[in-house]
């Protein structure tokens, strides 16, 4: 039974994603949700071969058997994606900083891979790169909320762009910590890393839902 | 396993904890934030509307009872005054030739046509026939008085058998009223028909006629325009009375469909 549970939860940042893709297949997306439609198609490709390397990594060749690149890409991917999201919602609040943001993230990814970190380290993901992504991200949804609580309300306050900020903000919010230390936990506490992964993957099934919400409401309007 | 180890598992655990629970205490304190917001809102909201209800309770009641007191005058006093001068009139004595005889008789159908007039305004500003036999009598004595001036048929159904007396018939008979005479003076129609029917919740009245009449787009354009006084008067009264107005197009035909609520 356990077993079964790992490896639903092993193949979760697949299968998570079907839930708002299957939404997508039959509802049509407003354009400021079309950073996140992205989203999921490309997250869908990269998990599907994460976990596929991951699964597969002891008859693959030793090239080919790190998937721990495709995590740094799909980091990367997220956090330009949903940056374009929030910008794109044309909340008239810190617009300067949110859309400088993605000017520092650029900055930042060529001094820490130029300088002190390898974006295809066969060993481990970056740690520096995913955290750095999670508390901007995080800073996105805060201020996601500051400006709404300062908005006149309208009928409905939970609309679609509120499902996802607070998807992603719960996401962020919970994996902050786990980004920050994995490296360091893969070093000495291998087995209470692979444990904290299931808590990343939870809550990445949470964050899917959390979408595939945003966007079924969005497609009943 | 050694302190560090056991130091950083413990940051981590309660890093991840401490995050969530200040995620979720941020979004607590929105949702409570905007419903309260939101309740602020609704209140403000009923309480306006509540306001203007009762301004339009207070501006029907003035109305019905300044049309009271002017179809009261004109009956009692006008009307009075207008048949003692026939009987005075009918009193007078002529010997003095055709041209004089023709002249008093034209006066005397003038003074006819007076008396009948005021007490056709008399009657409509204040039907008693609603008050003695209620909303079907007095629409179907408006009806045929209608057909019998202007030589248009006008024919009801009206539900008879499901009927009884609501506290605000005198609202409804005047949106009928008001209906009925915009029809006969723009759409030039030469067929109407008002139907009505009781159902438990609510009074459903349909007015239908082949002329020239109302879309709801134009009705609400129509509502906000300087003279559109009658039509504000007729969306007054259906707020007034929680119900609502429809108008609409049905092939060749026009039709206007009132709800009002039975309390």
């Amino acid at each position: 039974m356990l077993h079964i549970l790992q490896v639903i939860l092993d193949w979760s940042e697949v299968w998570a994603l079907f839930i708002p893709a299957s939404i997508l297949l039959y509802t049509k997306q407003p354009a400021i949700h079309k950073p996140v439609v992205l989203y999921i198609w490309f997250a869908m490709v990269i998990n599907i071969i994460i976990d596929i390397i991951w699964k597969f990594r002891m008859i693959l060749p030793i090239g080919l058997s790190s998937n721990n690149c495709l995590y740094n890409l799909h980091s990367v991917l997220t956090f330009f994606l949903f940056s374009s999201f929030f910008i794109g919602l044309k909340q008239p609040f810190l617009v300067k900083i949110k859309k400088t943001l993605p000017l520092i993230f650029i900055v930042f990814l060529l001094i820490n891979f130029g300088f002190y970190e390898d974006f295809f380290d066969y060993w481990q993901l970056s740690s520096r790169l995913l955290s750095v992504e999670a508390i901007l991200l995080l800073f996105y949804s805060l201020s996601y909320f500051l400006f709404k609580v300062n908005e006149n309300v309208d009928v409905n306050i939970f609309t679609t762009d509120f499902w996802i900020a607070t998807g992603l903000g719960l996401y962020v919010a919970v994996n902050f910590f786990i980004f920050l230390l994995y490296n360091e936990l893969t070093i000495h506490m291998i087995n209470f890393a692979i444990n904290l992964w299931n808590v990343h993957n939870i809550s990445y099934i949470v964050f899917n839902l959390f979408i595939a919400k945003g966007f079924y409401e969005s497609g009943k309007h | 396993m050694n302190l560090a180890n056991i130091d950083i598992r413990l940051f981590v655990v309660v890093g991840i904890a401490a995050m969530l629970l200040l995620f979720i205490s941020f979004l607590l304190i929105f949702i409570f934030t905007q419903r309260k917001k939101l309740q602020y809102q609704h209140s403000l909201q009923a309480l306006n509307e509540q306001q203007q209800n009762q301004l339009i309770e207070a501006a029907i009641k003035s109305e019905e009872t300044e049309r009271h007191r002017i179809a009261e005058e004109l009956h009692d006093e006008v009307g009075a005054i207008l048949a003692s001068s026939k009987l005075h009139f009918h009193s007078i004595k002529l010997g003095c030739g055709e041209y004089n005889e023709s002249i008093y008789n034209k006066a005397r159908e003038l003074l006819d046509e007076g008396i009948k007039k005021v007490r056709n305004i008399s009657h409509s500003l204040h039907s008693s026939i609603l008050q003695e036999f209620g909303l079907n009598e007095a629409i179907n004595h408006f009806a045929s008085k209608i057909a019998h001036e202007s030589l248009i048929e006008v024919t009801t159904t009206l539900d008879h058998e499901h009927h009884y007396p609501m506290k605000n018939d005198i609202s409804i008979y005047r949106i009928i009223q008001e209906l009925l005479n915009n029809i006969l003076t723009h759409a030039k129609a030469t067929k109407i028909h008002i139907i009505s029917e009781y159902t438990s919740q609510k009074l459903i009245m349909k007015i239908s006629h082949n002329g020239k009449g109302l879309t709801q787009q134009r009705f609400e354009e129509l509502r906000f325009e300087k003279n559109g006084l009658g039509l504000k008067n007729i969306q007054n009264r259906v707020i007034f009375l929680k119900g609502e107005l429809h108008f609409s197009q049905q092939a060749a035909d026009y039709e206007i469909d009132i709800y009002v609520p039975i309390n």
